[in-house]
């Protein structure tokens, strides 16, 4: 191995990438963007569902239970409406999520000891908030109803409201939740973000550059100079590691103090399992380019391949436990699962080493035998 | 250069350097036998013998296709082989660990224009690169780069990013950065490929000078039959096979014969009497020529005036046969050309004569504040091949664009077909062909269906486009090709194709935008005659634009572009007579140490002396006395079978002489090389 050769060739590369407003944008515009517009555009909580009411019936105990929702702080209350049709085509629009609308008689009904009927109009269109905003009418209906039981029974027994609240909930159910007090995406998303970004983009970008060289030409100065195999592949590789990290830092900065997620463990298990990490995702992308030959078939070859995976086997959305068996399996070999355990314990949970050596080791042995990977698949004297 | 270490050299072969311990004197630096290499399955090469020797320039001369790429890529270890075996300095190239053994030994300079550079990079920082990737230390770095760099008229260019060097500027720089380490073996692919004719000259002497001096050994390919001149030793590279290899001058003889070039009265008839006789015809301008061969200089006579007997015949000469004629008989010899005659055409409709087809009245065309063209004037009759010639970037695109329509001009006019262009862009559209650089074929598309698809375009009836299409397979000779897809024909059956689509519906005025590059010199013959006739029996009228010189010998009238204006618009004898009047004659000298003769001859006052492979050439004003006062000046110089003789000058000789003196006059040019 000698070092001036390689320092050559990295600082090639260095230099051609800083000339080129391509790679520039790619290298440090893009991660940046991404979590930025990610960050705040996936979010899963939901909140300010858009709600009108139609109250056909006008009474004081309708007025009262419309209030349930239009003083709740999951719905946004966008006003009364005269009757159902004028509803259409503002849920249609998407102005409106959900109308609930009243029955005439309401009242009357109520009083006289008979089911009150209360329509529900929702929007469809998103199944998931869908059955959260279902369950959030359900929790304030049967809260209303719970209520209005249990003043019937403190009139009738003369018991204190609050008793015969508590007589009417003989299962007392109490959650916690754990890591993530608030359940906000806010606290998961963003750095779990990291992970994705890391996955695809030096992936991406690595390829991208190998393969030019190829496209143009200059591979066979590589080629046709005694540099040796691995040092080509160093002095190839560690640019684009060395920008994953400070894509690292940035990302990670990024979470912390725009997404205010809380940081709770060690940042340098974080950033030494993150480099790690790079290096896996930096040598999926050099090993794109000994397969290919056009930058275009790199550039769709390393988004299928990384992008998918960051996506779909990566414990992004949903825990690999989920997972049919053939999942879990992909998820298991692919280094995105593993770094977002580290990411889950450094930020959320405080746990260090002794929790999470089984994924540090995992991506150890994944960034090692990937460039292993490339190191076999490379060649200096090619076959066409 | 350290001109002493040259005067101390004794010939044109011995190294410069001592030979490495390892290596015998004798043993060839290359030794290839019975190569072949294949691609999915079908060969690129096959059974290629080749032996070059140590501090020869060795040339590997054919056209696209022909497998010089291969054969370079696997000499210089970076390509797999099936067949044969390769050895390099005496080690044998049979896996990757042992290519690595030579890989510091030599240095390799692949296709196509600077495309082995780092494009962000400057000048010097690619200098740099090449440099320490093979180690050299920084002091020699220094001097070397500084050396190279002067040589290369780079040095005032340093800090400039690769990517807006001119095409001939980004050759030398490929040159030196292959040089930096000063391997003992260099390998160089077409390096002279697409730039144009001065900056080529430029090159082949910076190689030369720079070999020379080092002792180097190269390989060096082209596609140009002319450029055979400037090799030691060659191999003739066809189909994946060698078909000749020796020093030019043997290769030459190896194929007995003479060519008779003649003017006639009536060319049509002459060249199908001429066709029916000899097996290579061929127009160049007003002048047919014809190969005889095995005959010698009366005999040719003879044989020629025998076969035009009744045809009136003027300006008879007898010349030697040049490299592409030989190349030809070669390749009818052994037939691999597989030269089917070119079926006897559909009659011609009445073509309309004499007219003026093509009048461009001080054309000019700004791109903000730059000139492309500058205002260009010139007329092309009907029936006559006209040749518009000039560098990259001198404005001959632009002309083209602009009388076809495409862009507007920003001031003249011109008159296509007899219509103003200005007026009528639709109207000359469908009077007019046009068959683009890039050959503008549909590749996934079938012959046929390329041909109907022009059909279409251009409105024809189906009637019209089946007896369009078979005309257009008859003339482009692609009979039994109908169903290939256009992208699968070898380069010069994909050419024709691209003519006959531009002929499709019968235009009067046909435009070629660079047409024949990279076709093997049979298919280019092919591709002249096709002009040839449509011009001559169809009074079709061509214009041709090119920086390929030896095409512009084929054309009636010449007008030589350079930096947007037009600077000589002549046919080509009369160009050729007008800088013979200026510059005097040529003369070639062939001696024992050319190397030595080039400097012997320009400290003796002949400035303009330049060497041609094993030749050197100079100008004379006074052809008689230098002819009797050159061979006397060698000798006392100890340089050694000296003879001199006039030689005819080429249309590159006309086009490096005036392009040459109009960058001394005007530095700055736009549109000229910088």
């Amino acid at each position: 191995m000698n070092a001036r050769r390689i320092l050559t060739v990295m600082h090639k590369e260095w230099r051609e990438m800083v000339r080129d407003p391509l790679s520039l944008v790619m290298g440090f515009v893009l991660p940046f963007a991404l979590m930025l517009l990610i960050g705040f555009g996936m979010t899963f909580d939901v909140e300010n569902i858009p709600l009108a009411i139609v109250d056909r019936d006008g009474s004081a105990a309708s007025r009262d239970y419309a209030y349930r929702f239009i003083g709740s702080r999951y719905f946004d209350f966008k006003g009364y409406l005269a009757d159902e049709r004028k509803a259409a085509p503002l849920l249609m629009d998407g102005k409106l999520r959900a109308v609930i609308v009243i029955a005439e008689r309401f009242e009357r009904d109520l009083l006289a000891g008979r089911p009150a009927a209360v329509q529900v109009l929702l929007d469809g269109a998103f199944p998931d908030r869908v059955r959260i905003t279902k369950g959030y009418i359900s929790a304030i209906n049967a809260a209303a109803t719970r209520e209005l039981i249990a003043g019937y029974l403190s009139r009738r027994d003369g018991i204190p409201a609050a008793q015969a609240n508590e007589l009417l909930q003989p299962f007392g159910l109490e959650m916690r939740y754990l890591y993530n007090q608030g359940v906000k995406s806010d606290w998961s998303i963003p750095p779990k973000l990291i992970m994705f970004i890391l996955f695809f983009v030096p992936a991406f970008m690595t390829s991208l550059r190998v393969v030019r060289e190829k496209e143009t030409g200059t591979i066979f100065n590589i080629y046709t100079s005694p540099l040796t195999r691995v040092e080509f592949l160093l002095a190839k590789l560690a640019p684009y590691v060395a920008i994953a990290l400070v894509n690292l830092v940035v990302l990670w900065l990024l979470a912390v103090l725009v997404f205010r997620a809380p940081f709770k463990g060690s940042f340098t298990l974080f950033f030494a399992a993150g480099a790690l990490y790079v290096i896996a995702t930096t040598c999926i992308g050099m090993l794109v380019s000994v397969f290919v030959r056009t930058q275009i078939a790199a550039m769709l070859i390393s988004l299928v391949i990384t992008f998918v995976p960051a996506l779909q086997y990566s414990e992004l959305e949903e825990p690999v436990t989920s997972m049919d068996p053939e999942g879990q399996l992909i998820t298991y070999l692919l280094p995105g699962m593993h770094y977002v355990r580290v990411i889950m314990g450094t930020f959320l949970k405080n746990v260090g080493l002794e929790v999470l050596w089984p994924e540090a080791l995992t991506l150890a042995v994944q960034a090692g035998g990937l460039f292993f990977a490339c190191y076999l698949l490379f060649h200096k004297r090619v076959k066409a | 250069m350290g001109e002493a270490a040259l005067v101390e050299r004794v010939g044109g072969h011995g190294p410069g350097r001592p030979p490495p311990a390892e290596a015998e004197p004798a043993r060839p630096v290359v030794r290839v036998r019975g190569f072949g290499k294949r691609y999915r399955g079908v060969p690129a090469v096959d059974g290629v013998d080749l032996e070059i020797r140590r501090g020869e320039i060795h040339g590997l001369i054919g056209p696209d296709g022909a497998g010089k790429s291969s054969l370079m890529k696997a000499i210089a270890g970076v390509l797999t082989f099936e067949a044969g075996s390769v050895e390099v300095f005496g080690v044998a190239l049979d896996s990757e660990a042992t290519c690595e053994r030579v890989k510091s030994r030599l240095g390799f300079m692949p296709q196509g224009l600077g495309l082995n550079l780092y494009a962000d990079l400057s000048v010097e920082e690619n200098v740099d690169f090449f440099a320490r990737l093979h180690l050299v230390p920084e002091r020699a770095l220094a001097e070397r780069k500084a050396k190279l760099l002067a040589m290369t008229r780079l040095d005032r260019f340093r800090e400039r990013p690769m990517k807006h060097l001119s095409g001939g500027m980004k050759q030398k720089l490929g040159l030196a950065c292959t040089l930096i380490h000063e391997p003992e073996l260099i390998v160089l692919d077409e390096p002279t490929t697409g730039v144009d004719a001065v900056s080529r000259r430029e090159f082949w002497a910076i190689l030369a000078e720079l070999l020379q001096e080092k002792g180097i050994t190269a390989l060096v390919s082209t596609a140009y039959m002319d450029e055979a001149a400037r090799f030691e030793r060659a191999s003739l590279l066809y189909s994946g096979r060698i078909l000749a290899a020796g020093e030019p001058e043997t290769i030459r003889r190896l194929v007995p014969g003479r060519v008779v070039a003649l003017r006639s009265g009536d060319p049509v008839a002459a060249m199908a009497r001429l066709k029916a006789r000899f097996t290579q015809v061929e127009a160049r301008g007003p002048w047919l020529n014809a190969f005889v061969a095995g005959a010698d200089a009366a005999g040719a006579r003879a044989a020629v005036s025998d076969a035009l007997a009744g045809v009136p015949v003027e300006n008879l000469n007898v010349m030697d046969p040049d490299l592409e004629d030989v190349f030809v008989a070669l390749l009818q010899n052994r037939n691999a050309g597989g030269e089917e005659r070119p079926a006897a055409r559909a009659a011609a409709g009445g073509a309309p004569r004499g007219g003026i087809a093509i009048e461009a009245l001080e054309l000019t065309r700004d791109f903000g504040s730059f000139r492309a063209v500058d205002h260009a004037s010139f007329r092309v009759p009907q029936g006559e091949i006209f040749g518009l010639l000039g560098a990259n970037g001198a404005g001959k695109t632009t002309v083209i664009k602009m009388l076809t329509g495409i862009i507007r001009p920003s001031g003249g006019s011109g008159r296509v077909a007899g219509v103003e262009m200005r007026a009528a862009a639709r109207e000359i559209k469908e009077r007019i062909g046009y068959m683009s650089q890039a050959f503008s074929l549909y590749g996934d598309l079938t012959v046929l269906e390329n041909i109907h698809l022009y059909a279409g375009i251009y409105g024809l009836g189906a009637r019209a486009t089946r007896a369009r299409a078979e005309w257009v397979t008859g003339m482009a000779g692609l009979s039994g090709h109908e169903g290939d897809a256009a992208g699968s024909l070898p380069m010069g059956l994909r050419q024709r194709l691209a003519l006959g689509c531009a002929l499709v519906h019968r235009p009067q005025v046909l435009f070629l935008d660079e047409p024949t590059s990279g076709v093997d010199p049979i298919g280019r013959r092919r591709f002249w005659d096709i002009l040839f006739a449509l011009s001559r029996e169809e009074g079709v009228a061509v214009l041709v634009t090119t920086h390929y010189m030896s095409e512009a010998e084929h054309c009636d009238h010449l007008a030589l572009m350079y930096a947007g204006r037009i600077v000589a618009d002549a046919t080509p004898a009369r160009m050729k007579l007008e800088v013979e009047a200026e510059a005097g004659c040529l003369l070639e000298v062939a001696s024992g140490a050319p190397h030595r003769a080039v400097l012997a001859l320009r400290r003796a006052g002949y400035a303009g002396a330049a060497l041609f492979g094993t030749r050197v050439h100079v100008f004379s004003r006074d052809a008689d006395g230098d002819l009797a006062r050159i061979p006397p000046l060698l000798h006392s110089a100890g340089i050694e079978a000296v003879s001199v003789a006039p030689r005819r000058l080429s249309m590159e000789d006309v086009f490096v002489h005036r392009v040459s003196a109009l960058e001394t006059r005007d530095p700055a040019a736009p549109g000229g090389r910088p």
